[in-house]
């Protein structure tokens, strides 16, 4: 079997070149595997494309029917109307195992922007299930790609890889909003400022139920773009105090070059509140928050950049701890994965030659035997056991060659040469 | 199999074996450790139950007035099932940590303390029940609100600080705890006032008994302390605009461990909640049933 994998991701492509080569939707990706079946019919076919990396699979039974890099380069080019020397030295290959390690590797999120994250185990799934709907996938690809998820789930369970968050948004809220709070979908949300935290943020909470939400900022235009991104309201920014008062999650992103909430201003705002805790999340940076408003009451919660950064970092250390555990996973299935396929292709060959030399050693004995009528039956069991070790010796050293080949990927030529040699027809 | 030879020792053992796999979920939570754990309280629980039954069929009385050691086993039972039923539907947070301390705790105390049948005035048997159920239903109740208040402040002091959760210490957030735990003082002080009264009914009524109960004791008063206690932080609970949860927690937490040591403390010193001064040193079942005397039994905090 080879396997083949011609992609470009986040370590290897800027952003604009992985923007011009992706497949950005799944009716445009349906195009593309028209297009491949088309131009390399005897391959099977997967594309994996996120906004990090654009790869496509490729497995047949022989390298001949291979597309090389080369014809695959071309058809990215073709299909995306981009020059090949806009991208050609940015796309890297690999083959045989080290494709097959690769896609492991991605699909455990070793080969991620943010290690460990667990979108892209369901954006693999995603994309072997298209090409299975697209009928562009084999045997070959189900294989390898059923594998992938299985060692991906395994490197999950196995190791910490994906314990604890690391991005600010996903920590601030998913750590300690949610410690804080049990639902979400009765809470107000103010934010001050309009930054791109601030909208990140919002995604997150918005996953966790949020409906109310108010933004507060000097300028008008940019928080009725956020505001209407969200379904909020926009509220003048002389009304901050009242809003304070009222939030129970403060979202704040300005670019304030010092602090816009001091510890005796928010005092003043809890002191009309019903003291309900409160949530603070100071994205800015200088902070928009002093850290004394932290000690106005005990249900004040404020988080500042830097804490949550440091969770973030502790939790990034945490993972990477367990690199080399997910690695020595995946180099043993890249192992085990690629001795099954030898198996599966050298199996049915092994087995038609020891039929094939065993039936000849069958008749020629029959011959023999009647010959030699006056053999008794326990003379006869010797001869047979004689013949069959003879043919056995004969038969391992060719086929324990094979096998060794087959464990190393090379076995293809002297897989056809005992083919040839030996007559031997595919089953 | 054979019942009877279930003992003390064996519920105590599986509980602090479950305690043991609940704190190795705070190094790295995983499904072995946890069902691990869920499991071993789980056997406790049935050996405690079995325990239970056979005691309560070789007394003739319900476990809740057999005697002071098994009023204190059904105590730490209650608390066991509702670990379990919490345990198994909120999966990922480690209540154990905060409950089977206090079960380890009740069961272990519970061998210092009398395990002579209470003598039963049979007029006023279903008095007498209900004063012991209000009881520890009450008291299960400020328990639980104890440990909830735990949780509240190690979880309030991670999100002060601030700092991620520690291996698999996942906690309730802090809304729903302050929630439960408000509910839990809420509920279980009429429980306890009930007790409180029905004892006072059986007090009453034991004034014609051979051997009526005097009010002029000691553990009464301290008893009658503990619940005004309860009955303080209930008053303040309902009528409160504006205390924050950690300070429920506190002042919940020291309530609940003033109930709980004048609890056990009066069951170790006195040797029952009645003054039956015979610790349970055999925790096996007594070779013989003490003897039946008909007196009022009345059981406090």
């Amino acid at each position: 079997m080879n396997v083949r994998v011609v992609y470009c991701s986040h370590s290897s492509a800027d952003l604009s070149v992985r923007e011009r080569l992706a497949f950005a939707t799944d009716e445009q990706l349906t195009r593309a595997y028209d297009e491949l079946r088309s131009r390399f019919p005897q391959s099977e076919h997967v594309v994996v494309s996120t906004c990090n990396r654009v790869e496509l699979y490729t497995a047949q039974d022989t390298l001949a029917e291979a597309p090389t890099s080369r014809e695959i380069a071309d058809f990215l080019a073709e299909f995306h109307n981009v020059p090949v020397s806009s991208f050609r030295d940015e796309l890297l290959e690999q083959s045989g195992a080290d494709a097959v390690r690769h896609l492991f590797l991605v699909a455990a999120s070793l080969d991620s922007m943010v290690l460990g994250e667990s979108q892209i185990v369901s954006q693999v799934k995603k994309s072997y299930e298209l090409a299975t709907r697209s009928e562009v996938n084999g045997p070959l690809t189900n294989a390898l790609f059923q594998r992938a998820l299985a060692v991906s789930a395994r490197v999950r369970s196995e190791t910490r890889l994906a314990e604890g968050r690391v991005s600010i948004a996903s920590v601030a809220v998913g750590d300690f909003g949610k410690g804080i709070f049990d639902r979400f979908d009765d809470k107000t949300v103010l934010v001050i400022g309009a930054g791109e935290m601030a909208e990140e943020t919002l995604r997150y909470l918005q996953q966790e139920g949020v409906r109310s939400i108010t933004v507060c900022n000097r300028n008008a235009e940019r928080a009725q773009g956020l505001a209407a991104a969200f379904g909020g309201t926009v509220r003048a920014w002389d009304e901050l105090d009242v809003l304070l008062s009222q939030a129970d999650v403060i979202v704040s992103t300005t670019g304030a070059d010092r602090p816009i909430v001091d510890a005796p201003r928010f005092r003043r705002a809890r002191a009309v509140s019903s003291g309900q805790p409160v949530f603070i999340l100071d994205l800015g940076a200088p902070r928009d928050f002093d850290p004394r408003v932290a000690d106005v009451d005990d249900s004040v919660f404020l988080f500042d950049i830097d804490s949550l950064e440091a969770t973030c970092r502790r939790n990034r250390e945490a993972r990477s701890l367990e690199i080399a555990r997910a690695r020595e996973i995946i180099d043993e299935e890249t192992a085990r994965f690629m001795q099954d396929l030898s198996h599966k292709a050298t199996g049915p060959i092994i087995k038609q030659l020891r039929e094939s030399w065993h039936e000849i050693s069958r008749l020629e004995l029959e011959q023999l035997f009647r010959k030699l009528p006056s053999l008794t039956d326990t003379d006869r069991q010797a001869v047979e056991r004689s013949v069959e070790r003879i043919v056995n010796k004969l038969l391992h050293p060719p086929l324990e060659t094979l096998k060794d080949e087959a464990r190393d990927g090379t076995h293809h030529g002297l897989l056809d040469a005992i083919r040839r040699l030996f007559r031997i027809t595919e089953p | 199999m054979h019942p009877e030879k279930i003992s003390l020792v064996c519920f105590f053992a599986s509980y602090v074996l479950a305690l043991v796999l609940e704190l190795t979920r705070l190094l790295r939570s995983m499904s072995l450790n946890r069902w691990a754990g869920w499991l071993a309280a789980a056997a406790g629980f049935v050996a405690q139950t079995t325990y239970l039954i056979v005691r309560s069929r070789a007394a003739e009385l319900p476990p809740l007035l057999s005697s002071t050691h098994d009023w204190l086993l059904v105590l730490a039972w209650l608390t066991v099932l509702v670990h379990l039923l919490v345990a198994l539907v909120h999966r990922q947070i480690a209540v154990g940590v905060f409950t089977l301390p206090i079960v380890v705790l009740l069961v272990g105390a519970s061998r210092f303390v009398s395990s002579e049948p209470n003598p039963i005035e049979e007029a006023h048997r279903w008095w007498s029940m209900a004063h012991a159920t209000f009881l520890v239903l009450g008291i299960a109740g400020v328990i639980f609100g104890a440990a909830l208040s735990v949780m509240y402040l190690v979880q309030h002091a991670r999100l002060k600080r601030p700092q991620s959760e520690v291996g698999g210490l996942r906690m309730f957030s802090l809304e729903r705890i302050a929630r439960l735990n408000w509910w839990s003082v809420i509920v279980s002080v009429p429980l306890l006032t009930l007790g409180m009264a029905t004892g006072a009914l059986l007090t009453w009524l034991s004034r014609t008994s051979p051997q009526p109960i005097s009010l002029w004791r000691w553990s009464f008063f301290v008893s009658g302390a503990a619940w005004l206690v309860l009955v303080a932080l209930f008053g303040w609970l309902l009528t409160t605009r504006r205390a924050t949860g950690r300070l429920v927690a506190w002042r919940t937490l020291l309530a609940g461990a003033f109930v709980l040591a004048t609890l056990l403390t009066l069951g170790i010193l006195s040797g029952g909640m009645h003054g039956a001064a015979k610790p349970a040193d055999d925790v096996r079942l007594p070779a013989e049933p003490a003897p039946f005397v008909r007196t009022v039994a009345v059981l406090h905090p």
